[in-house]
């Protein structure tokens, strides 16, 4: 209330000024609002019909207001309750009980640049409560859409802070298949920085009809977010107080073996390879650094003691301690190091119960001609790895102002310190999955090695026999200090002015400033056989600023109450972000001390490296209209045409011209369904065609020809020390790139059942985006360092259907419930590359496997490889099948050549011709899972609330790269081996699926093959949130001088089924031609939170 | 009202302004780069010939990162049979099928040594497309000289190109994206357009240039020779090659000669010598281990040896098996190096605290300085503990590599790079040609082309330079095991740095070769000793036309010597492993109707 009495001069001045504006018609009315119960509701939108004139009731739930005269009607709305509208009629007192709102199709839909009624919507939108997206204790607010909204599909991981892979009715082009998101009007390209107790509604625009008045940033679906807005007119300030306490558990790792049967296996290696050979079995030769030449292996007790390793008996620590060297490196390290012989669990050793505190104060309020929402908030969370941590501190302030009567001022702004500490994998977390992640080092650390040293150093591979894994526990160690924060601006400033009536103009002017800082160290170990050789330190900052200028107008205009039209022009000019950043790297510095260490104080020379960059974003310049008509509430018909310009194509193609229309006919309202009325209330079939463009997936360099200069790729020490500088060709131009395209097709049916017991909400869509711009593949003959550029001729099929099914009822008096249904079906296809061209070649490579084949008539980033038929039971088997490198047939031995290579990998010859070649590679399954869904249920009972939520996903498949660091013993000869390896093919266990455990690799088995095996299924059920909650009656409430009072105790993940044999089945990866491949997947883990929300 | 008018007033102004600086607000430049016209500067015309030397590094190009640069440490020493790719099974396990002969069309590495060579191509011929355009400040000698390197640095890529794929499409300057590339196909022979660009080098090219990385006209003459012996035009070749020991000189101006002591040829502070014909300039320290011998950075010892990292490139067998010298101190050219006693003595499955006894017949002293074998000095690094630094013996066997390998002293002076994750990059250069190769290859063409007794002095004046140098340091015994244990300690050796470090017998040819047949054959078998692991032995088996008896001998003996051989299933068949297969990639963009694919794949 401080602000408002500041600032109340001013309001009253400027009334006074303007007061010849005042109308002697105008009417007053007043009144208050209950609910069902009888208890005021603060907050409700009290609108005259056909105007933006409205207030808000107050936190007694009174509202005044100044109408244009008698005849007016008054719009009620509130989320969760039925509209209504009451003509005015002369009354001055207008009290209204609002009912709850059984139909989801009776909410205000925040869509465009408009907030329109659902029931007059004709595209295809869905929305989430608010509820929805505060309940889990994520750290960005769009991994809640998951199984929220049918047909948006998210692909996340555990970690706190990460990016998620969000895509709104499949995947429309080759990249930048990101949804636009819209806070508060204001465009913008992530939404992490966003607080969930703030969000006030959440809305997606999945087709061209609701999406394309954003036009040319809309093609891939629009999220859009409303932050809490304050109450006009409200007699006192409302408080309120969400809090949220939890953990997350880290769960158990994958099973892997423990010492002795690690040893054990590590000699069956040997000696299946022998029986391959054709060696005798009383002349294999044993060896091993740690576990002897013996026909069995012997578990030492020492793994390292100073340079022996695999010593057996006891050391004398005393005398071997004052050799203890690690760290002068000038001289050799000399450490000890005891065999852990009951096993370390490295995941148990990099995890711990990760803490979280989410807690958020919103106070709102208003005055007459004032309203504003302060919200302030901090989540501070722990990844369950040990050294992840996330913050987020954000402090909102939305209000506005009545300048004039007919004039308002308001403002959304947003300040944010947002830190992610220890993120693991690229593209802001997202990319984990694909990465050979600490995750994974923790499975590739043998159980035997102990985490430290018996001197409190570091423990590792340094002991040798084990491989190259670096010990984990030391890698997150050595960044502990490292740190990395930015710091965010983000909101809009706009007026709004109704010169006459029916006519609302709007200018918004919003920004988003960022800026960002980190430095990092690195520490130089010795406790690994391969080992970094220097301690290095970075430190770098960036900036950037982008805006976005929005004008509209809006007329709306009734006639005779039957024709009812809604005229929206506009203009709008942003830049999606221009800035600068930098950063530097250094060596050894000559201490570590963390108050020493500076980019200054390391080593001086050429290793002291900088860089920087500079942006200057991409501009676009549009303007849009949509006309909206309807027709005795019964047909409804929508235009929209938006001209888009971008700085991204050249003078030839920089406009693109996008259309949409849509059509809705309210057939419950005609006369033939009457007999139907008591099972239908309400009915409506909508239709839609439109064409929205896309850039997201072009280079904002893509018309130009460029050369560069950069050390490691074109420098040169020509003078025989030093580096010349060297340019190269680093980009070809296509000066006539135009917009991709998305046609979509939307048929869609809007139900309400049973006396508003039943909402059905159906869509059958089609989206083919074509011109898609894509790098068509080129020969490697015009230079590998050149990017080619994107030309338009790719096609890309993506069909669905969208389901939501919503009941509500009382079961007996008191207990009432809730279920919701949420599926989106999901069919993705690539139609058309470039003439000629099957695939996209380039495709990542991991370990030289190459799983993923973008290719014509397949989904987008499809697994491809060798099928493997089974494995080879007998040398009869080997020689029927067709000739397979990696196995000898007996005919093929050559002299010395022992034929052979039972329980091997027997492929499939596709192709027919007898021998297993590339040609024999197919298809082997696509990540994009066929059905996303999600359940709700909810029970209420007097002031108890039970709710559950589960999510599915069905059909995807995972690559389980994993499997080839721990199934196969040559992947990295001594590193951990899986648990599973014990049921891999021996000649006693024909029945195996994973192959004979050999120590050599072949075509066959193990070698840079892709093929089946590593192809698993990708379907899983998740009990994803079950909740109880407790609301203190409101009259008890009061009595505490408290308007409510909720305390919940919630379980999130609680469990998952699923068919996946690695850690966990939500694998995502790098977006968007390259995900579903678990190298070193972040699990998501059970948590357990308990909160309290009150207000007063 | 007025405030109303004056904002009505503002938003009006300023929609109107957007849209009348619509043209320029969607007109944004990049940033961060130039365009070629900015490049006709002799300074950009410079930088764009520095971008073409650039690419010798391979600059860690590909998915697997170490195959791309023009050492052809895998495909021309590994795949010669001088070493197998080393480390174990799983280890860049997509060289494999390579190296068992039998490469699938699809393999990366593979793809990066095209993409890497073609990425070379791209940029000489990026600058010869504007070297025309050149500003009037750019002298026609600075114009004739940049031009000469260039195409002289063309005739080095394709030349690779052509020993590793045959024949491949050829792109000059007047081919370009959208200008036809895609319509080129590998039907057309590239020894004349190899040929052509040497000889304009040759031509053209000062014979001392102003940084010793450069090409001058002496590296033309001599690589314009070596292409015309690939071609067996061994009279032409013989007298190129005369020219070149006559006159020749380095690009720093140092007479043609042999540097007077083998081991110092892979001295850091030795760059540049007398006897670097032409080179790949090596740095340590310049902002990017790109500069610092990226291909070999996994060529080191593993486990406690320098670098720690990642014992790739382990010489084989039958290389070590080649120093044997008869009692004359001459090699066993008859092949039995490979059979009974003359087969080196080896710690094969002799574990690091047990008893090894070191191999004490006659040798060649280049053995050691070409193979690091266990109690033998390891350079300046103690003696070389067999097992212990070998990553998996069962598989890479006993051996590790020892060219190229960096000294401790060169680390302590800076020649280390460590800015990455591991110190395996250094400044060492890494010869394409170098001038004993030229005395080797000119032997040949006298050999096939003129006079069997001037090829046995150059034969001679190689083996001269070998027995100059011998290692030093015995191994005379153990130090003792820590008490209270007793007996020595097989870990601990003792050397004697007075005493050669094994039984060198090293002399030349003295009686005059018989036949040109037995003069060929010494030849052939001191090119082997002389270049082992430098990348030129496989082209060599392969223009010999004797690839697949040699390849197939050596894969059945190397098989029989470790439990997991990598060649277990390996076999060389000609003429298909003569050549790569061309990528499949671009033969899947480019057609089977354009980019023939090679025989047998």
């Amino acid at each position: 209330m401080k602000l408002y009495g500041r600032l109340r001069p001013i309001v009253s001045l400027l009334l006074m000024l303007t007061s010849t504006a005042l109308l002697a018609q105008q009417a007053n009315v007043s009144g208050s609002i209950i609910d069902e119960n009888g208890a005021p509701i603060p907050g409700v939108t009290i609108l005259e019909k056909g105007t933006s004139n409205g207030t808000n009731s107050d936190n007694d739930g009174k509202y005044t207001l100044n109408v244009s005269g008698s005849s007016a009607t008054l719009v009620i709305s509130f989320i969760g309750y039925k509209s209504q509208e009451i003509a005015v009629n002369n009354q001055t007192a207008i009290n209204v009980s609002l009912v709850p709102d059984i139909t989801a199709l009776q909410e205000v839909v925040v869509t465009g640049y408009s907030v329109d009624q659902r029931r007059d919507i004709t595209g295809a939108v869905s929305t989430v409560k608010a509820r929805a997206l505060s309940i889990s204790p994520s750290g960005n607010v769009e991994q809640q859409l998951q199984g929220r909204v049918p047909g948006v599909t998210v692909i996340t991981n555990g970690q706190p802070g990460t990016t998620s892979q969000i895509r709104v009715r499949g995947f429309g082009a080759f990249g930048g298949n990101e949804p636009l998101y819209i806070v508060d009007g204001l465009p913008v390209t992530d939404t992490n920085f966003l607080n969930p107790d703030d969000i006030e509604s959440t809305t997606v625009l999945k087709d061209a009809s609701t999406a394309s008045i954003y036009g040319a940033r809309a093609a891939n679906g629009v999220i859009v977010y409303t932050t809490k807005k304050g109450t006009r007119g409200s007699k006192k300030l409302s408080i309120t107080v969400d809090s949220m306490f939890g953990v997350t558990n880290p769960g158990t790792g994958q099973k892997m073996m423990n010492p002795q049967d690690f040893a054990d296996w590590t000699w069956n290696a040997t000696k299946n390879t022998a029986m391959q050979l054709g060696v005798p079995s009383d002349s294999i030769k044993f060896t091993h650094p740690q576990f002897g030449t013996g026909t069995t292996p012997l578990v030492p007790d020492y793994l390292l003691v100073g340079t022996s390793s695999g010593v057996t008996g006891s050391v004398d620590l005393a005398a071997e301690k004052a050799k203890y060297n690690v760290t002068d490196f000038s001289r050799p390290i000399y450490q000890v190091v005891k065999a852990n012989k009951s096993g370390t669990d490295w995941y148990k050793a990099i995890t711990h119960n990760a803490p979280l505190f989410r807690n958020t104060i919103g106070i709102r309020g208003g005055g007459e001609n004032s309203r504003f929402y302060f919200g302030l908030s901090s989540q501070e969370q722990d990844g369950i790895l040990n050294t992840q941590h996330f913050s987020r501190e954000a402090f909102r302030v939305n209000t506005e102002f009545n300048i004039l009567k007919n004039l308002r001022i308001g403002e959304n702004l947003q300040f944010t310190y947002r830190a992610t500490h220890s993120l693991q994998g690229g593209n802001g977390g997202q990319g984990i999955s694909g990465e050979e992640s600490i995750v994974l080092t923790a499975f590739r650390m043998p159980s035997i090695i102990p985490i430290y040293d018996e001197f409190g150093g570091y423990a590792g591979t340094r002991a040798p026999g084990f491989n190259n894994p670096a010990n984990p526990v030391a890698s997150l160690d050595g960044g502990k200090d490292s740190r990395g924060f930015e710091n965010r601006s983000t909101g809009n400033l706009y007026l709004e002015f109704e010169p006459i009536k029916g006519l609302t103009a709007r200018t918004s002017y919003g920004g988003n400033f960022g800026s960002s800082y980190f430095w990092s160290y690195q520490r130089r170990t010795y406790e690994n056989s391969e080992n970094n050789s220097a301690v290095s330190y970075s430190e770098g900052a960036a900036q950037a600023y982008a805006w976005t200028f929005t004008n509209t107008l809006d007329y709306k205009k009734s006639f005779s109450n039957l024709h009812n039209f809604d005229l929206l022009v506009g203009q709008e000019a942003l830049n999606t972000g221009k800035g600068r950043n930098m950063s530097g790297t250094g060596l050894n510095p000559f201490s570590e001390d963390r108050d020493f260490v500076t980019l200054n104080t390391t080593a001086p020379g050429a290793t002291r490296t900088v860089g920087s960059n500079y942006f200057k974003g991409v501009n676009f310049s549009s303007y849009f209209g949509r006309l909206n008509y309807s027709f005795n509430d019964r047909y409804i018909a929508s235009v929209v045409v938006r001209r888009d310009g971008s700085s991204r194509f050249g003078a030839n193609n920089r406009y693109g011209v996008f259309p949409a229309f849509s059509a809705a006919w309210r057939i419950s309202s005609e006369p033939f369904m009457n007999g139907l009325k008591s099972v239908v209330d309400d009915l409506k079939i909508r239709g839609g065609y439109g064409i929205m463009g896309n850039s997201n997936n072009v280079d904002p360099n893509n018309q130009y020809s460029l050369y560069q200069t950069n050390v490691g790729n074109s420098s040169y020490p020509i003078a025989g020390t030093g580096a010349s500088e060297g340019y190269y060709r680093s980009r070809i131009g296509n000066p006539n790139a135009r917009w991709e395209k998305a046609v979509t097709t939307n048929i869609g049916f809007d139900g309400t059942f049973l006396s508003g017991k039943m909402d059905i909400i159906v869509d059958f869509w089609n989206k083919d985006t074509r011109d898609l711009l894509f790098s068509v593949p080129q020969t490697s003959e015009n230079g590998l360092f050149a990017a080619v550029p994107s030309v338009n001729v790719g096609k890309m099929m993506n069909r669905g259907v969208d389901i939501q099914v919503i009941t509500r009822g009382k079961i007996s008096g008191k207990i009432g419930y809730e279920f919701t249904v949420n599926g989106g079906f999901l069919k993705n296809q690539i139609v058309a590359l470039s003439p000629g061209i099957i695939y996209l070649p380039g495709d990542p490579g991991f370990r030289g496997i190459n799983p993923i084949r973008n290719q014509l008539g397949r989904p987008i980033s499809s697994f491809f490889g060798y099928q493997v038929l089974g494995l080879f039971q007998n040398q009869a088997d080997i020689d029927a099948a067709p000739t397979q490198s990696g196995v000898i047939k007996t005919a093929d031995a050559l002299p010395g050549q022992v034929p052979g290579g039972v329980g091997r990998f027997k492929f499939a010859d596709l192709d027919g011709d007898g021998k297993i070649t590339q040609a024999d590679r197919t298809w082997l399954g696509s990540p994009v899972p066929k059905f996303t869904g999600g359940m709700n249920f909810k029970f209420t009972f007097v002031g108890f609330e039970l709710e559950s939520y589960m999510f599915l996903s069905l059909g995807g498949k995972i690559w389980n790269q994993s499997k080839w660091f721990t199934d196969f013993y040559p992947s990295f000869a001594g590193a951990a081996i899986s648990e599973r390896v014990k049921q891999s093919w021996t000649p006693t266990n024909t029945g195996a699926t994973i192959p004979i455990f050999e120590n050599v690799s072949n075509f066959s088995t193990q070698s840079a093959n892709g093929n089946s095996f590593y192809v698993e299924n990708g379907s899983y059920f998740r009990m994803q949130n079950i909740t109880l909650s407790y609301n203190l009656p409101s009259d008890i409430a009061r009595k505490i001088s408290m308007e409510r009072l909720r305390v919940f105790i919630s379980t999130n993940n609680v469990f998952t089924i699923s068919k996946y044999q690695g850690m966990d089945p939500s694998v995502g990866g790098n977006a968007d031609l390259n995900f579903g491949i678990d190298v070193g997947n972040y699990p998501i883990t059970r948590s357990y939170t308990c909160g309290l929300s009150f207000g007063f | 009202m007025r405030i109303t008018k004056k904002l009505l007033i503002t938003l009006l102004a300023t929609v109107v302004c957007t849209v009348s600086c619509k043209d320029n607000f969607l007109n944004v430049k990049p940033t961060g780069s130039i365009t070629n016209a900015q490049l006709t500067s002799k300074a950009g015309l410079e930088g764009s010939l520095i971008a073409a030397y650039s690419m010798l590094t391979g600059r860690s190009v590909g998915a697997d990162g170490f195959y791309g640069g023009s050492t052809n440490w895998f495909w021309g020493s590994v795949l010669g049979g001088e070493a197998n790719k080393g480390t174990n099974s799983g280890d860049q396990a997509q060289v494999n099928e390579i190296q068992a002969y039998h490469p699938q069309t699809g393999n990366t590495s593979i793809l990066a040594k095209y993409q890497a060579t073609y990425e070379g191509i791209a940029r000489v011929n990026a600058l010869l497309r504007i070297l025309p355009d050149a500003q009037a400040t750019v002298t026609a000698a600075d114009k004739t000289r940049i031009e000469a390197e260039a195409k002289f640095l063309r005739a080095h890529y394709y030349f690779e190109l052509k020993k590793h794929f045959n024949n491949t499409p050829y792109i000059d300057e007047s081919v370009d994206y959208s200008k036809g590339i895609e319509l080129v196909k590998n039907d057309t022979d590239l020894w004349p357009k190899i040929e052509a660009d040497f000889q304009f080098a040759y031509d053209n090219l000062p014979e001392t240039q102003g940084a010793p990385g450069r090409a001058n006209k002496w590296a033309a003459g001599a690589y314009l020779a070596k292409a015309l012996l690939f071609q067996n035009k061994f009279a032409a070749a013989k007298t190129l090659f005369s020219a070149v020991m006559a006159g020749g000189k380095t690009a720093n101006g140092k007479a043609y000669g042999l540097v007077p002591k083998y081991g110092n040829l892979w001295r850091i502070a030795n760059n540049n010598n007398e006897e670097s014909v032409f080179a790949i300039q090596s740095a340590a320290g310049t902002g990017t281990i790109n500069n610092a011998n990226p291909d070999f950075v996994l060529n080191f010892p593993y486990n406690g040896g320098p670098a720690g990292c990642c014992g790739f490139f382990q010489p084989s067998f039958e290389l070590g098996n080649s120093f044997r010298t008869d009692a004359t101190g001459l090699p066993l050219l008859d092949g039995s190096y490979n059979t009974g006693a003359n087969q080196l003595v080896t710690d094969e499955g002799v574990a690091a605290k047990a008893l090894f006894t070191p191999d004490a017949g006659n040798l060649d002293p280049r053995i050691d300085h070409s193979i690091g074998r266990r109690y033998l000095p390891y350079l300046d690094h103690g003696p070389h503990p067999g097992v212990a630094w070998i990553r998996d013996q069962n598989y890479g066997g006993p051996y590790a590599p020892k060219k190229y390998i960096w000294t401790k002293a060169e680390e302590a002076s800076g020649g280390v790079d460590k800015s990455s994750w591991t110190p395996g990059y250094d400044g060492q250069n890494v010869y394409i040609i170098r001038y004993a190769d030229v005395l080797l290859m000119a032997a040949e063409a006298e050999i096939e082309a003129g006079s069997l007794a001037t090829a046995q002095t150059y034969i001679n004046t190689v083996r001269t330079r070998a027995a100059a140098d011998i290692v030093m340091g015995k191994l005379i015994g153990f130090q003792p095991l820590a008490a209270p244990a007793v007996g020595p300690d097989y870990t601990k050796p003792i050397l004697d740095n007075s005493l050669p470090a094994a039984n060198y017998v090293i002399t030349n040819y003295t009686v005059a070769f018989g036949s040109q047949a037995e003069a060929r054959i010494a030849l052939r078998f001191e090119r082997k000793l002389e270049l082992s692991g430098e990348g030129q032995r496989f082209y060599d088996l392969v223009r010999w036309g004797v690839a697949a008896a040699t390849l197939n001998a050596y894969l059945t003996y190397e098989k029989a010597q470790v439990t997991a051989s990598p060649f277990a299933d390996a076999s060389y068949v000609s003429p298909k492993s003569d050549h790569l297969p061309i990528p499949q990639r671009e033969i899947d963009i480019l057609s089977t109707s354009v980019l023939a694919q090679n025989p047998g794949y």
